[in-house]
């Protein structure tokens, strides 16, 4: 069983004091580290997981600025056969429909019976690349999978819904997962293992090369754009809780009660 | 991996008298067996990584079983092997797999970003040599001490002590990264080369000549795990004895305490460095100072290092030794049990709590204890 999994470079903004760019529609992203985004991190490990248990390979694919390679190279180190990055300026700056338009002809050649994203980017958090992915690709999709067993050219799996309900899927492959953090535990890149997958090769593609115009894809391609980011307005609700811990757990206990949190 | 364990840890010279399994503090409340490790080693029957060998992420690298072992054997550096080999394959247990993660990412094990690693200096005037500038002194703050709000006291004591003595140093500021010594310890060999070189280069930047830091872990590491370097590194405690020496640094204020006194393994049994806290504690005017029983090299380790920070340990029985201690220090009347390590502090600290001896006793930093008697 071959899979491909679709992953992206990501900021780590969690606890960062996030400064709003000088053209108001993004963030200053110098200073943060970058990461593979969390959730196709769980993707990637359930590829691993479903490959090491049913055979076959792993390809890792990203839409990205070089730096993302970093993640493909940590994706290989991991045990990913091949890896492919979609760059070149024509992609910057598209929006989910454009991004899956150009993973979906990135696939384009590749064999596969399973293609996991993550259900969830922690940056622009639109969780829609998957869905549109599975439209351009043709193909039945799932998101937010919590669980997954595998069947004859089928699979099964449990999608997250509100208050711990679980919804049972059946789908045929090949299909669209979107992978929800907590499906595994994602397992360690050690340095050694990302050293040695730096010598292995990355196959770099253009709009051209996956047979894209460069008006279907990036800023030209997309439907929406970023009007403007905006720091959400300053309330005046904070109460801080003072006294012993004893206190300031009734007071807590108290305040959930009367909002009718518990 | 081509070579065996047996070669790769020169394990023939065991003589399976057990002293490393007597010795081993855990061996009393874990299923460690250094003896058995390194014989399983020596017949090559054993698991090669700590994956078929849980029991070796129990091991708190504390030195007991190589500094006692009577042929020269180093069953920790085994240990810490297994776990090398454990790691190479990408199998770390979730709280050390993000504890390196983060050392990547941030440079420090604590999931912390490095925008806020000076953040225990606000409000102090703590010198920073930024690149291209010098450092002849550097006070390397490490981590924990960085981060953890209970060790953030022990520096912000030592800025103000180094300062009332008139010295003169600088700090790396938010440039600082992790030493490695914990890193190196929970088996991640590759960062941990990353980081000595990233290290090495900014020490040279700098033009460091002396290190003095915080932690035990961080100056054994740079001490002996650095390679040449021509850089002296002390403990604080070390820098202190020498200013309360040579008359720099005045203690006027009586303490009125009665204290005892914790040796930190990467302090003394690595690196033995005994006298030089005693003598700083003596110094300290008002203070009477007792020893616990099972102290210098016969102490008992906290089970705060080898990475046991970050590491969920398997399978355990008895009394955590943190506690065991407490109780020792508690026993014997102290208000205050010293340490100078700031990962002895978090887990004396836990332990004070887990025993139930909260009011009785608290755990201090040395360098808290000297700056209140300025």
């Amino acid at each position: 069983m071959n899979i491909v999994v679709c992953v992206k470079q990501v900021p780590e903004t969690a606890e960062a004091d996030l400064k709003l760019a000088p053209d108001g529609k993004g963030i200053v992203k110098e200073g943060l580290p970058l990461q593979i985004n969390e959730s196709d991190n769980y993707a990637l490990e359930q590829a691993l997981l479903l490959t090491e248990e049913h055979g076959g390979d792993v390809t890792v694919v990203t839409l990205g600025p070089g730096s993302s390679d970093e993640v493909l190279r940590m994706s290989m180190a991991k045990g990913a056969r091949e890896a492919v990055r979609l760059g070149g300026a024509e992609f910057e700056r598209g929006d989910a429909v454009a991004v899956a338009r150009a993973l979906a002809a990135g696939l384009k050649g590749l064999s596969y019976d399973l293609v996991l994203t993550g259900c969830v980017s922690s940056d622009e958090g639109h969780t829609q690349v998957g869905v549109a992915l599975a439209e351009c690709l043709g193909i039945p999709h799932a998101t937010y999978v919590v669980q997954m067993e595998m069947g004859d050219g089928e699979v099964t799996v449990g999608r997250e819904l509100e208050g711990g309900l679980i919804e049972k899927l059946l789908l045929k492959l090949p299909c669209v997962l979107g992978i929800q953090t907590g499906i595994n535990e994602p397992r360690y890149a050690s340095i050694m293992g990302i050293a040695k997958a730096s010598k292995r090769e990355i196959a770099l593609k253009g709009a051209s090369d996956v047979g894209l115009d460069a008006g279907a894809v990036g800023e030209a391609g997309s439907r929406t754009r970023i009007v403007a980011l905006s720091y959400p307005p300053a309330g005046e609700k904070a109460e801080i809780l003072e006294g012993t811990p004893p206190e300031v757990s009734a007071k807590l206990a108290g305040v959930l009660k009367e909002k009718g949190f518990v | 991996m081509a070579t065996s364990l047996r070669e790769r840890f020169e394990l023939l010279g065991c003589i399976q008298c057990g002293r490393c399994t007597a010795g081993c503090p855990v061996s009393l409340r874990t299923y460690l067996n250094v003896r058995k490790v390194v014989y399983e080693g020596v017949t090559g029957s054993g698991p090669r990584d700590a994956t078929g060998r849980p029991e070796a992420w129990n091991c708190t690298t504390c030195s007991n079983c190589t500094d006692r072992c009577p042929k020269g054997v180093k069953p920790m550096e085994l240990l810490i092997g297994l776990r090398s080999a454990a790691i190479e394959r990408g199998k770390a247990q979730p709280t050390v797999r993000d504890a390196l993660e983060s050392t990547l990412k941030h440079g420090n094990p604590w999931g912390r970003i490095r925008d806020k690693r000076m953040d225990w200096a606000e409000g102090l005037d703590v010198p920073v040599a930024g690149e291209g500038e010098k450092a002849r002194l550097l006070f390397y703050v490490g981590c924990t001490s960085a981060y953890d709000p209970l060790a953030q006291a022990g520096s912000r004591a030592l800025a103000a002590v180094l300062a009332a003595a008139g010295v003169k140093y600088a700090t790396l500021g938010t440039a600082e990264s992790c030493c490695g010594s914990e890193i190196r310890r929970m088996g991640e060999d590759g960062l941990f080369e990353l980081l000595s070189e990233g290290n090495r280069e900014m020490f040279r930047d700098r033009g460091v000549e002396t290190i003095v830091t915080n932690s035990p872990h961080c100056m054994n590491t740079f001490r002996n795990e650095y390679g040449e370097h021509g850089i002296t590194v002390l403990h604080y405690s070390q820098l202190l004895a020498g200013l309360l020496d040579d008359g720099s640094l005045k203690l006027g204020t009586s303490v009125d305490m009665k204290v005892t006194y914790h040796d930190p393994c990467f302090l003394g049994k690595h690196n033995h460095i005994y006298d030089e806290p005693r003598r700083v504690l003596r110094a300290i005017p008002g203070i009477t100072f007792v020893e616990m029983d099972r102290s210098r090299e016969r102490a008992l380790c906290c089970e705060g290092g080898g990475g046991r920070m970050w590491v969920e340990p398997p399978k355990e029985r008895g009394e955590r030794l943190a506690d065991l201690r407490v109780k020792d220090a508690v026993a014997l009347g102290a208000a205050r049990i010293v340490t100078a390590c700031p990962f002895c502090l978090k887990t004396l600290d836990d332990a004070v709590k887990t025993s139930g001896n909260e009011g009785k006793i608290a755990p201090i930093d040395l360098a808290e204890l000297v700056a209140m008697a300025l």
